[in-house]
């Protein structure tokens, strides 16, 4: 079941599913590596942005942001 | 221009890469000092050339803004994308980060579907063996076609192998006769289709057509627009129709299918070329998992940004570190540390300066030496005085970036600040100001979207700089006597400048933007690693030098008008400022003092220091001390017979209106819009007048 990258806890991996974001915005978090299919790895997702692992690169998302990201738990 | 070209060898490189792929630091090493630093037209996107003569070949180097990709989806994209189509550039050197190479190479891979003239450079190869990395670049070349140069910017290494393949280059060699062509398998009879229509087409008749056809699928707004201005937009119905049927078939929005095919194959070159083995990295990985938890984090980025502008400001002034050894009862050397602090030393140099002036020049004429000595050295000195600490915090600031913490500050910062309409990245320009408010503006340029940066601009001034620091501890030393009070006036004074910034930020994105969303943060978060002092230095440097180049001019011409308004009266030139423009202005303005009950014969001083503050705010105290004829500053404000609560409001005031001229200049030199400048100037002053004038309301019915 696809979940929102929010809900997924620490130290657990994904793949992504697909993006409900605006078009510019999924445009910017696809070129950064968040295309459907990539392995993400939930670094930190306390109260704060969440940190994610995407093709080698740490990133920092916003909570809002990432919860438009859907994910399959793997 | 392309006979004058091959005439003198000249050969246009266009220079692009990620953010953080190393791009600054390798162009300032292909390039040295001559950069030219510009703005792309009609954005404030900076454009960056330099040029290097290497075995006759006059190399033009074009720094393009930092993408991830050429899709044109933001202002940078557009700049970026158009430049490589509009054929000014003959070659294309494109970077990618040999420590994240799954995600670097996605953008030298969207350039090769466009043009064959690239170079692929890897940034920071020094870091790979600490990392645990390997690439096969010789692998990678012949899996790509191109010649492929691991350099290292930090280390010198690589740089002469790239300009040598720039030099073959120029001299007719060519390294892959077409594109690159993925296999877009699913996609490919849609692209065919498109491009049979576009045969038809004129106005993109420039592009390679199978380029064009995968654009307009992946929806693209620039090419959109030239069809349509062209009169093409039957093209455009067609290809929105293929998109339809793609959606139908496929089940997917065309985009995102060419981004994975695109990173599929990425993938699948690094599993190739690239081998990774797992590192230790010791000591600055459990520093950077400190910084990421969600309470060790927000603290020791606090602890971090306190200690370093306690630093910065005691190197500058001396000051807390003066009164810290006051405390102490070592008043001597604490006078010794202000008098050689930067500052100390500067403002002695410009009075020597200015004193100079007015003895040599004397005899000539008065007021031309006045002009010189008064106006040009004093407002350009009040202003140049300040340069060590701006430079301090670029330094500042440019070490937080070099070292990966930055970002994490962002992180740490980013659920306050958007509650208040900013993004976590307004942590930056928010920390700069507090040192100096032209850094700050110009951090600005960190936000993603155009909404936020302005917010930024119109917030950074309210944050106390330390020039207002001066004059805040010395009205608090004046005024108040218990050195309680005289901590809780400050704190408060920077209280509420924070408080301004935050209050603007929500203010001007609900009601001028209308925008209940605060920013989203996206932000990559590279590995701490120790700041690299070269690069810091580049940094910081580039920056100061820009202020002083675009703000000189504003400055220096203010300081003329400013003298022109103290020392021109309707007599003339006058020596008492009373008869000056200034000093009618300020009879003028002295009934907005009235409600402060600051009336009588001194108010109108009041309200001259108040004007005189406009270049710096150190010009509020020197001018209340002139005039009184030059006593000291404390006994000047002594003899003003203010109340305690008339000083604190003036404090108040003094701090939130209008900075100074140097960030009036940069505003304007960010914004190139004088009246949303006047706007803001406006804004300013009513903000500053109302609290001010609350806080002494409040504080005089409290019977204080
Ligand atoms: N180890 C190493 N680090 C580098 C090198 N070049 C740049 N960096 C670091 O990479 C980061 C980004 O560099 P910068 O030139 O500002 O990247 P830009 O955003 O692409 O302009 C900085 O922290 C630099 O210190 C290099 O050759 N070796
Ligand atoms: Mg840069």
């Amino acid at each position: 079941m696809p979940q929102p990258l929010t809900s997924l806890p620490k130290g657990s991996k994904a793949k992504i599913v697909g993006i409900a974001a605006g078009r510019g915005l999924t445009y910017r978090l696809m070129q950064m590596g968040l295309t459907p299919g990539a392995e993400v790895e939930i670094v930190e997702n306390s109260s704060g942005p969440l940190l994610i692992l995407v093709r080698g690169v740490t990133v920092a998302l916003g909570r809002g942001m990432a919860g438009k990201i859907l994910a399959e738990p793997t | 221009m392309s006979l004058d070209k091959s005439k003198t060898h000249e050969v246009v490189v266009a220079v692009i890469g990620n953010p953080n792929v190393g791009k600054s630091t390798l162009f300032n090493v292909l390039t040295g000092e001559i950069a030219h630093v510009a703005n792309w037209p009609g954005v404030t996107v900076a454009r960056k050339e330099g040029v290097r003569d290497y075995m006759g070949v006059r190399i033009r180097f074009v720094d393009l803004p930092g993408v991830y990709g050429l899709s044109a989806s933001s202002l940078e994209e557009v700049v970026s994308r158009e430049y490589v189509v509009s054929g000014e550039p003959d070659l294309i050197v494109v970077l990618a980060d040999s420590t994240t190479p799954e995600r670097t190479l996605y953008l030298p891979i969207q350039l090769l579907e466009l043009t064959p003239n690239v170079i692929l450079v890897f940034t920071k190869v020094d870091e790979m063996s600490r990392l645990g990395i390997h690439i096969h670049f010789d692998r990678l070349e012949s899996i790509l076609g191109i010649p492929v140069i691991p350099t290292s910017a930090t280390q010198g290494l690589g740089i002469r192998d790239l300009l040598n393949k720039i030099v073959e280059f120029a001299g007719g060699r060519r390294f892959r006769g077409d594109a690159v062509k993925l296999d877009y398998s699913g996609l490919e009879p849609f692209i065919a289709e498109v491009s049979e229509i576009l045969k038809s087409s004129k106005a993109v008749s420039n592009y390679p057509i199978r380029w064009v056809a995968m654009r307009l699928l992946e929806g693209d707004l620039r090419i959109e627009e030239l069809l349509n201005s062209a009169g093409e937009s039957y093209i455009l119905r067609e290809v929105q129709r293929v998109r339809e049927a793609i959606r139908r078939s496929v089940g997917r929005d065309p985009s995102e299918l060419f981004i994975s095919t695109r990173f599929n194959y990425v993938h699948s070159i690094v599993r190739e070329v690239v081998v990774r083995v797992e590192r230790s990295r010791g000591i600055e990985a459990s520093f950077e998992k400190l910084l990421q938890r969600p309470i060790t984090g927000p603290l020791i980025s606090v602890l971090i940004l306190f200690t370093a502008l306690l630093a910065v400001f005691s190197v500058n002034t001396g000051f807390p570190l003066t009164t810290m050894l006051s405390y102490f009862g070592l008043d001597e050397l604490a006078g010794f540390i202000e008098t050689y602090s930067l500052n100390g030393l500067l403002g002695m140099m410009f009075s020597l300066l200015a004193d100079l002036v007015s003895e040599n020049l004397s005899s000539v004429n008065p007021l031309i030496t006045s002009l010189i000595a008064d106006g040009i050295v004093v407002g350009v000195g009040a202003v140049l005085s300040f340069l060590p600490l701006i430079l301090m915090m670029f330094t500042f600031l440019a070490v937080l970036e070099d070292s990966g913490i930055a970002p994490r500050l962002a992180i740490s910062f980013h659920n306050v600040l958007s509650k208040f309409g900013f993004s976590g990245r307004a942590i930056y320009p928010l920390i700069v100001s507090v040192g100096c408010n032209v850094p700050g503006v110009l951090a600005s340029r960190t936000a993603i979207e155009d909404e936020e940066r302005l917010e930024v601009i119109a917030a950074t001034p309210f944050i106390p700089c330390q020039a207002r620091l001066v004059v805040v501890m010395a009205l608090v030393t004046a005024f108040f006597k218990s050195p309680i009070a005289q901590a809780m006036a400050v704190a408060s004074i920077y209280l509420v400048g924070i408080a301004m910034f935050l209050l603007t930020g929500i203010l001007i994105r609900s009601v001028a933007f209308k925008k209940a969303e605060p920013p989203e943060l996206i932000l990559e978060v590279p590995a701490i690693h120790r700041p690299n002092l070269k690069v810091v230095w580049w940094i910081s440097w580039d920056y100061t030098k820009h202020f002083l180049k675009k703000a000189g001019i504003i400055i220096l011409s203010l300081s003329v008008i400013i003298w022109l308004m103290l020392n021109l009266g309707p007599t003339g030139f006058v020596v008492d400022a009373e008869l000056s423009y200034g000093g009618i202005l300020s009879r003028a303005i002295t009934p907005t003092l009235t409600p402060f009950d600051i009336v009588g014969e001194d108010a109108w001083k009041v309200a001259f220091a108040l004007l005189h503050g406009f270049i710096a705010k150190e010009a509020v105290l020197e001018s209340i001390a002139l005039l009184h004829g030059g006593v000291s500053v404390a006994d000047a404000l002594q003899s003003l017979g203010l109340s305690t609560t008339q000083a604190y409001s003036l404090l108040l005031f003094t701090t939130l209106y209008v900075p100074c001229l140097a960030t009036v200049a940069t505003i304007y030199q960010e914004i190139r819009n004088i009246k949303v400048v006047l706007a803001q100037i406006t804004y300013m002053i009513v903000a500053a007048y109302v609290i001010a004038l609350t806080a002494y309301l409040i504080l005089k019915a409290a019977g204080l």
